[in-house]
């Protein structure tokens, strides 16, 4: 099978039509002049907090400073909004130069399609040996090339407590199985407060975290070698468990994604919380007075003979393939590694996105910040998890890449598998035959 | 005489034929190119970033039409229309009756009324968000306190509250459109005609009935086509307020279609569905074409 | 007892106002509190600290100011395009007779059927293909896809109620079908292309799906998507910021609005909404 560019093609056998546009609108405007000279270089990211881009701002001045042909503009996308806008950026090949924290299987479902230029040279600049023993692994694409690296690493399901209401509950020490957080949350819910800010919306955070717990619950999404093997007794546990936390989260839950779901910890509505380590930087801004009270660990699982499974959606760099400005863009990227730069920007957010290069982790300048100083053993908890974490396109160190982890986020399939089985208390083998045939379906596509 | 006629009338053609070709070349350039590009891509299967993709013929539509998600969602964008029309039409007049009568600061009213439509739906849906909101809403604090309800209630997340929240924040948003338009006319009723009804006997019931809606009823036939039209297509309003969930319950056909071209990446499945959205539209307009010309027929 | 009634009326008529302006006056009373009072529970109905933060720090320290020349810039841009377009269209679609005619009308109504979504991709690559893409002048075409239409169909319908013995009347006395239009037509339109106008400033200010897709630069982002990308993230939900951006980006509207309110009534009014 021969595959052919569609459109291109079409839009090329229809030049009369292009004349005629052409003459109506051109006339008015002004094409936008591509000095060749004068690099510009686009740099998109979804993470995009006011602090974030201040840091983003002070790295691309000094990158700016060493090199003034080049300039470099940032561009927010969002975490709704990067699928849509990169499809159109790479269909029409106006493409951004430089893409930074898309999730790591986005990146390799880019690079399985063409997309996206290969990174080995940027990872020596970088200093392959300065990483985290296997932090580039995920971004192994299946010629053998890397296909990004990490800018950082997240934690994204650790569990957030309130030390004070443990206390006044009676709860003595952080649960770690779910029949300890199941007592926990019980009683530490009261009149206005809950137990805990899980997920139920038709949306990514829900299909991300539920992953999570079945692999708290020892099951898996897919098989080593990509057979859909969501059907599980792992599963099972996981959605029995996921529906009797319903009632132990705020009625808006079912519409809850990452924003809701933190400023429901952070404004003191639940008991527990499960997020990054953004948490601390929002309580320190928002509600001061839970500062001394807050602590984190690993998500509980459904027993001790389960080992902790921390979703890191391993934070990207990449490249796409059809940049007219390679070079510089490159130069840039191993530019956004630079201590000084790189320790702001991990600071803008302490312990939301961790170090992924050993020497940045042991640098006292970044080991310098209120939060990492006051919530050490939490963000080194935090930087431990990360480190040992998955995500689907990576569900364990024998797994194969898969290439269809974004489409299979983005098809909602889980968490309407979660919404099926706990809000409309469906058939859970219907359920759950439902969902994976429609993976299978993905897989396939 | 008639020569110079005609020759005169292939001017005002030719003048006329000038006049239009802008619009023409509009259409041609932003809606015909697109809209064959999609036609065409519906009998691909392609992969929406790269747009590369090899040909499968009809089988986008005859998969379209087996799935259960084209069918649901169809089901779902007519509760939705069904729903959220009858709502604009009903309020939407008998606002524009009350509007109509001396009330006190009756420009005030009218502004206040027409509000909703002037404001984005972005901020229609962020401040219908808040006032949903489970735990710091006004909504259930509200209800609570007057005692309907003794736990907040979840609005968007669960069914049927999500489709009925849906509905009623989209009449609240686009009712003023019908305020406007009955308004306008029932200010060109003669007076004549109530004084005849009054004269006759009849209550205000009846002259409603007898006199007004009458009148009411082209502009209505109109409307009605109009807004079915835009709720059928509504995509913002719904996305951002509930996102198609819980589950798919909400989902409606654009949606559908923006996640198959966007989160599943499949742009030759979503063209399909759009053509076929289309298609259903269409049957919308023909209904409309013959009702008018059948009016102006009579 | 008819002024009994009159204020019973009044009271009825008055409550249904205040409940449909409700949240304007939630989000006015939101936009003004600080954010921990929002998070007390039950809500505090007026706020107990005034505060106009919110505002300043939109003013000062985001991107709203650029956000929201964008916006004016865009939706003025096609408003005057499309109806620009339209008026003329629409005069030769009523008062011309020349093959073909009755299809383009078809052609119109049929163009107004099409949900943008279908339009999304092929659309921007055309707008790559022309070089504009990422830049306002790209959502102005983009916009042109729905607002043109129907634009279109309305003054239609205005100009089919101005009555033609008048044009004839001038066209007689020697004017020029282009002079008659000038002087006869357009101010007898004037009411149409008003009311023609806000109804196409209302779509372009209040889209959201193409300037999405088709526009990632902060400096070409309208209000929309710029003030969703802005304030909800997967970080943060501020909502009195939120709020006081929802305020400011309608208050304009609802001012010039207040103002032309009765030219949308009259121009309904003249034309009637007629197929």
């Amino acid at each position: 099978m021969t595959k052919r560019s569609i459109l291109a093609n079409s839009i090329s056998r229809r030049t009369a039509l292009q004349g005629l546009t052409a003459t109506t609108a051109l006339a008015a405007m002004p094409i936008r002049a591509r000095a060749q000279s004068n690099a510009t270089i686009r740099w998109w990211s979804p993470q995009a907090s006011p602090a974030q881009v201040a840091a983003y701002e002070f790295q691309i001045a000094q990158f700016q400073a060493l090199h003034p042909e080049i300039t470099v503009v940032f561009e927010t996308t969002s975490d709704e909004g990067y699928a849509p806008q990169l499809a159109a950026a790479f269909s029409s090949g106006e493409v951004p130069d430089i893409v930074t924290h898309l999730p790591s299987f986005a990146v390799q479902s880019y690079y399985a399609n063409g997309l996206i230029e290969p990174f080995n040279d940027v990872i020596e600049a970088i200093g392959a040996d300065d990483y985290f023993p296997g932090a580039n692994d995920v971004f192994q694409a299946a010629d053998g090339n890397y296909c990004g690296t990490g800018i950082g690493n997240s934690a994204a399901n650790m569990m957030w407590l309130r030390k004070d209401l443990m206390e006044q509950a009676g709860i003595e020490s952080a649960p770690t199985t779910w029949d300890e957080m199941r007592t926990a949350v019980t009683a530490m819910q009261t009149g206005g407060l809950y137990g805990a800010p899980l997920p139920y919306g038709a949306n990514s955070m829900t299909s991300l975290i539920f992953i999570g717990f079945i692999h708290q619950a020892g099951g898996q999404v897919f098989s080593p070698d990509l057979e859909v093997a969501i059907d599980n007794e792992g599963t099972r546990n996981a959605l029995e468990f996921y529906r009797e936390m319903r009632e132990f989260c705020p009625p808006g839950a079912t519409n809850y994604s990452w924003g809701e779901s933190l400023t429901a910890f952070v404004s003191g509505a639940t008991a527990t919380g499960i997020y990054t380590g953004r948490v601390l930087a929002n309580v320190r801004d928002q509600n001061p007075s839970i500062a001394d009270h807050i602590t984190c660990v690993t998500y509980p699982r459904m027993s001790e003979d389960i080992a902790p499974w921390t979703f890191n959606d391993f934070p990207s760099v990449f490249i796409p393939a059809q940049s007219q400005q390679k070079d510089a863009a490159k130069l840039f990227a191993a530019f956004l590694f630079d201590p000084e730069g790189y320790i702001q920007q991990l600071h803008a957010a302490p312990g939301h996105v961790l170090p992924v290069l050993q020497s940045i982790n042991n640098s006292p300048l970044y080991q310098d910040n209120d939060i990492i100083q006051k919530y050490a053993p939490e963000v080194e908890l935090m930087a431990a998890s990360a480190a040992g974490g998955y995500n689907l396109g990576y569900e364990s160190a024998d797994h194969a890449s898969n290439e269809k982890a974004g489409e299979i986020i983005g098809s909602n399939v889980i968490s309407e598998l979660v919404q099926r089985v706990v809000l409309n208390g469906d058939n859970v083998d219907e359920a759950l035959g439902a969902a994976s045939a429609t993976i299978e379906g993905i897989m396939q596509g | 005489m008639s020569s110079s006629n005609t020759l005169l009338e292939r001017r005002y053609a030719a003048l006329g034929l000038m006049l239009i070709a802008p619009t023409v070349l509009v259409f041609c350039a932003v809606i015909i190119y697109p809209l064959v590009s999609a036609i065409y891509l519906s009998f691909f299967n392609i992969f929406t970033p790269t747009l590369e993709g090899e040909w499968v013929g009809l089988s986008n539509y005859t998969e379209l039409l087996q799935t259960g998600q084209f069918w649901s969602a169809l089901g779902n964008t007519l509760i939705w229309t069904v729903g959220t029309l009858s709502l604009q039409i009903i309020f939407g007049i008998a606002m524009a009756l009350v509007l109509h009568q001396n009330i006190w600061f009756r420009s005030l009213a009218r502004s206040l009324i027409l509000f909703p439509y002037f404001i984005s739906t972005v901020v229609a849906v962020l401040v219908w968000k808040w006032l949903f909101n489970d735990l710091y809403g006004i909504m259930n604090h509200l209800l609570i306190s007057a005692g309907i309800i003794d736990f907040p209630m979840d609005f968007l997340g669960t069914m049927p509250n999500a489709m009925v929240s849906v509905i009623l924040v989209g009449a609240w948003k686009y009712f003023p459109f019908v305020v406007i338009a009955v308004l306008a006319r029932l200010q060109s009723i003669p007076d004549a005609l109530y004084e005849a009804a009054k004269i006759d006997g009849a209550g205000p019931i009846a002259r409603f009935f007898d006199v007004t809606l009458p009148q009411l009823r082209e502009v209505l036939v109109v409307i009605i086509l109009l807004r079915a039209i835009w709720d059928f297509k509504e995509f913002d309003l719904i996305f951002l307020l509930t996102g198609g969930g819980p589950i798919n319950d909400t989902q409606t056909l654009p949606l559908l279609v923006y996640q198959e071209a966007f989160a599943l990446n499949d742009m030759g499945r979503a063209s399909a569905y759009a053509v076929v959205m289309m298609a259903i539209m269409l049957v919308f307009m023909i209904v409309y074409i013959r009702r008018t010309r059948s009016e102006e027929g009579s | 007892m008819a002024h009994l009634r009159k204020i019973l009326f009044n009271l009825m008529a008055w409550s249904i106002v205040l409940a449909v302006a409700f949240p304007l006056f939630w989000m006015l009373v939101t936009s003004v509190k600080p954010q921990f009072e929002l998070f007390r529970r039950p809500p505090t109905i007026l706020p107990e600290t005034w505060t106009f933060e919110h505002y300043w720090t939109l003013l000062a320290d985001t991107n709203f100011l650029v956000y929201f020349r964008n916006s004016v810039i865009l939706s003025s841009a096609t408003t005057l395009l499309v109806v620009a377009v339209a008026t003329l269209g629409a005069y030769s679609l009523v008062r011309f007779k020349y093959r073909g005619r009755e299809s383009l009308a078809f052609l119109v109504l049929f163009t107004y059927l099409l949900p943008s979504v279908v339009l999304i991709i092929p659309l921007y690559l055309l707008l790559v293909q022309l070089g504009v893409s990422n830049t306002i002048f790209s959502l102005v075409i983009a916009y042109t896809t729905f607002a043109l239409p129907y634009a279109l169909w309305l003054l239609r319908s205005f100009m089919a109620g101005i009555p033609e013995d008048l044009e004839s009347a001038a066209l007689c006395d020697g004017a020029t079908r282009m002079g008659a239009f000038r002087d006869i037509i357009l101010p007898q339109l004037l009411p149409g292309i008003i009311s023609t106008a806000l109804f196409t400033f209302i779509l372009s200010w209040n889209e959201y799906l193409y300037a999405l897709v088709l526009v990632n630069s902060d400096s070409s982002r309208p209000l929309t998507t710029g003030v969703m990308n802005m304030l909800i993230s997967s970080f943060n939900i501020e909502w009195s910021l939120l709020m006081a951006a929802s305020v400011m980006m309608s208050v304009p509207l609802i001012i010039v609005f207040a103002f032309l309110q009765s030219y949308l009534t009259r121009g309904f009014g003249a034309g009637g909404v007629k197929g």
